[in-house]
């Protein structure tokens, strides 16, 4: 028997043909546009109007994994196959269509070309008797030379969880494409800490959009450790539509002779909802990186609470940087902030470690990682997380390779 | 025996430090016009000399700051070439300086940073590394002795640390790192009385193992229980005068203007 096309497939499809790609003077793009929309298609074969027969492996190249065995029970995970109905309406169920922005030319090639998924529930303690939160390992790995993931996270009423989420690249492969979309909705009073490290080889191809969605009395936290390539979106739309939700980024991002675009796109609707956005950049060589971040607070968002603080120091060379602190607000009960910095390294803490007897190199790269961990302690309650979740040594071997000239 | 430029009576040994005629430039500005003096093991120097006189800058040109040039003039330091080293090299051959305001590290757990400090060092004299584990019981050791609370070596160098804490960070690392010649930079300001004991207890001991000090100062308390070899009296980039404890006193009581210079004017 035939299969039956997918509805939503072939309106992205038809969305993408009606609507093109990303316009070169597209507000959010034109500092560092992406490649061409022929860029993010599978290879070979254009998108098919059809589900295919044969289904893939949809647990191949990932996986969830308690990082403490105890505590298993205590989420579950569903790989699913897009390419069969059945499977592809349960991955999609729920998740609202792209939004109007620039950049939901990615999400509807993502609907276009998704080829696996996973959807991940979090249900906490269900006793709620736990003393320590629930500790996620999400791992995965780039299939070259494409790949299209949708990760869907529910995090129970209640819950508290770390997650740290590592991607694996193959350096030794040909150029990749990875679209990735992950969509997180935190439950009342839940609370994510989310760890991401996103290094990719140097000719990949990378655009994440996270979209965060919080009920009242949520929390996310995110720390972001990414390093350029050849073109590398990160970007992250959190809504703070409930009462006393609350969100924080701390991002320490580093492009050598690299592409990097940060966007950060937050929505308060509700009252006393809190952000804050920092990212500090290290930009070496001919690296061309966009730190974007926009906060919106929308009429009666009482108490409402924003910060942000965007810095970028270069390492070396002559990097291109743009740096782009937007605040829009539409209430008058609030407290704002926010601002831009392009320094340069500190050259007096850079003597003082090298009059300590550390060679330039390494006081350089100890005080780099310092200024870089310093941000993403600020995005947590508890910095002991980045030692215990292995982040300490990701952001060391990622800050030696970047002073290096790689990217990798 | 021979007699060196700080009036000290000297025994055969070659000196420790040994500057000559040394000019240094910041910018545009000439700050010292012509320095010389020697300095050996175990010997104690105190400069003293008005604000802008130059103090501050002797020691960061020793130390190898990169905005200080030397212009002309030499420096030996246990018999190399000290300008011609750079500050990590002048640091392992032993050479230390205590800043006048130690910046803030962001990020770098103090403890981090003198473990790696420390391994630098003795990685340049083919001493084995020290483990976290031994380092810190050793520190921690270090830190009680000099009224350092243990906390500190968990956070951030120097970091939300009050001017007396990071005056007693200094002592710490001066202990750990156990240099051949100190240059402490006004390293009694912010301390309280105890912290000045402790850095009188910490001198004292660290002299009689044969490590020298040059200490900048303004108090004549701290300059008598040091008890001084020479002082020292900079200005405008040149030693004024060079005496004993009594010309530390009379510096005290009458202040940097001398009798003469106040004739000429």
């Amino acid at each position: 028997m035939r299969p039956t096309p997918c509805p939503d497939l072939l309106d992205a499809q038809a969305r993408l043909a009606s609507h093109g790609w990303i316009a070169p003077k597209a507000e959010n793009f034109r500092h560092l546009p992406p490649p061409p929309a022929s860029a993010w298609l599978p290879p070979i074969a254009k998108p098919t109007t059809q589900p295919t027969s044969e289904s893939n492996d949809p647990t191949a190249g990932w996986y969830v994994r308690a990082l403490d065995a105890a505590q298993a029970d205590q989420f579950i995970t569903q790989y699913l196959d897009p390419t069969v109905p059945e499977q592809r309406a349960m991955l999609f169920r729920g998740l609202p269509w792209p939004d109007e922005s620039d950049a939901a030319h990615f999400g509807w090639m993502h609907r276009a070309t998704c080829q696996r998924g996973l959807r991940l529930h979090i249900a906490g303690d269900p006793a709620g008797h736990a003393a320590a939160p629930l500790r996620l390992l999400l791992h995965i790995a780039a299939p070259a030379p494409f790949d299209a993931p949708l990760v869907v996270i529910d995090v129970a009423a209640g819950a508290h969880c770390v997650l740290l989420e590592q991607h694996a690249f193959d350096p030794g492969a040909s150029a990749g494409v990875q679209n990735l979309d992950l969509h997180i909705r935190l439950g009342h009073g839940a609370r994510l800490q989310h760890l991401r490290t996103v290094a990719p080889a140097p000719h990949d191809r990378l655009a994440h959009q996270l979209h965060v969605t919080l009920a009242e009395g949520a929390h996310y936290d995110q720390v972001l450790l990414a390093s350029g390539s050849a073109y590398h979106l990160q970007r992250t739309q959190i809504d703070l539509h409930q009462p006393r939700s609350a969100a924080r980024m701390g991002a320490a991002l580093l492009a050598a002779n690299s592409a990097l675009d940060q966007q950060i796109a937050l929505s308060h609707t509700a009252a006393d909802t809190h952000s804050a956005v920092e990212s500090l950049l290290l930009a070496g060589g001919k690296a061309h990186a966009v730190l974007n971040a926009h906060t919106r607070i929308a009429p009666g968002a009482d108490d409402a609470n924003v910060r942000q603080r965007l810095s970028a120091i270069p390492t070396s060379g002559q990097p291109r940087v743009v740096m782009r602190p937007h605040m829009e607000i539409h209430h008058d009960q609030v407290q704002a902030a926010h601002g831009a910095t392009y320094g340069a390294l500190p050259e007096e803490a850079l003597f003082y470690a090298r009059q300590r007897g550390l060679d330039e190199a390494s006081a350089l790269a100890l005080i780099l990682q310092g200024l870089q961990r310093a941000v993403l302690e600020r995005a947590l309650d508890d910095p002991e997380l980045l030692t215990g979740m292995d982040f300490d040594a990701a952001l060391a071997r990622m800050t030696r390779l970047h002073l290096a000239g790689s990217t990798r | 025996m021979n007699t060196n430029t700080t009036g000290r009576t000297m025994t055969q040994s070659n000196p420790l430090l040994s500057v000559r005629d040394l000019r240094v430039e910041v910018g545009e500005r000439t700050v010292l016009e012509s320095i010389s003096l020697d300095i050996h093991s175990g010997e104690l120097v105190v400069l003293m000399g008005a604000n802008g006189s130059g103090k501050s800058t002797l020691g960061l040109t020793l130390a190898g700051h990169p905005r200080y040039r030397v212009s002309a003039g030499s420096a030996r330091f246990n018999g190399q070439d000290l300008l011609a080293q750079k500050p990590e090299e002048r640091a392992r051959a032993g050479l230390f300086l205590s800043l006048q305001s130690p910046p803030d590290i962001p990020g770098v757990k103090n403890a981090l940073f003198l473990r790696s400090a420390l391994n630098a060092v003795r990685a340049s004299r083919g001493e084995p590394q020290l483990d976290a584990f031994d380092f810190l019981k050793d520190a921690r050791a270090r830190a009680g002795e000099l009224g350092l609370d243990a906390k500190l070596l968990g956070r951030p160098v120097n970091e939300g640390f009050s001017g007396g804490e990071r005056k007693r960070n200094e002592l710490l690392q001066l202990a750990l790192l156990n240099p051949r010649l100190a240059l402490l930079d006004e390293i009694d300001s912010g301390l309280d009385v105890d912290g000045v004991r402790a850095v009188v207890k910490q001198v004292q001991g660290m002299r009689a193992q044969g490590t020298a000090f040059v200490v900048v100062s303004h108090y004549l308390q701290l300059i008598e229980s040091l008890t001084p070899d020479t002082v020292l009296r900079l200005d405008q980039g040149r030693i004024a005068e060079t005496g004993t404890l009594a010309l530390a006193r009379d510096i005290a009581r009458t202040g940097f203007v001398r009798q003469s210079e106040v004739a000429e004017v």
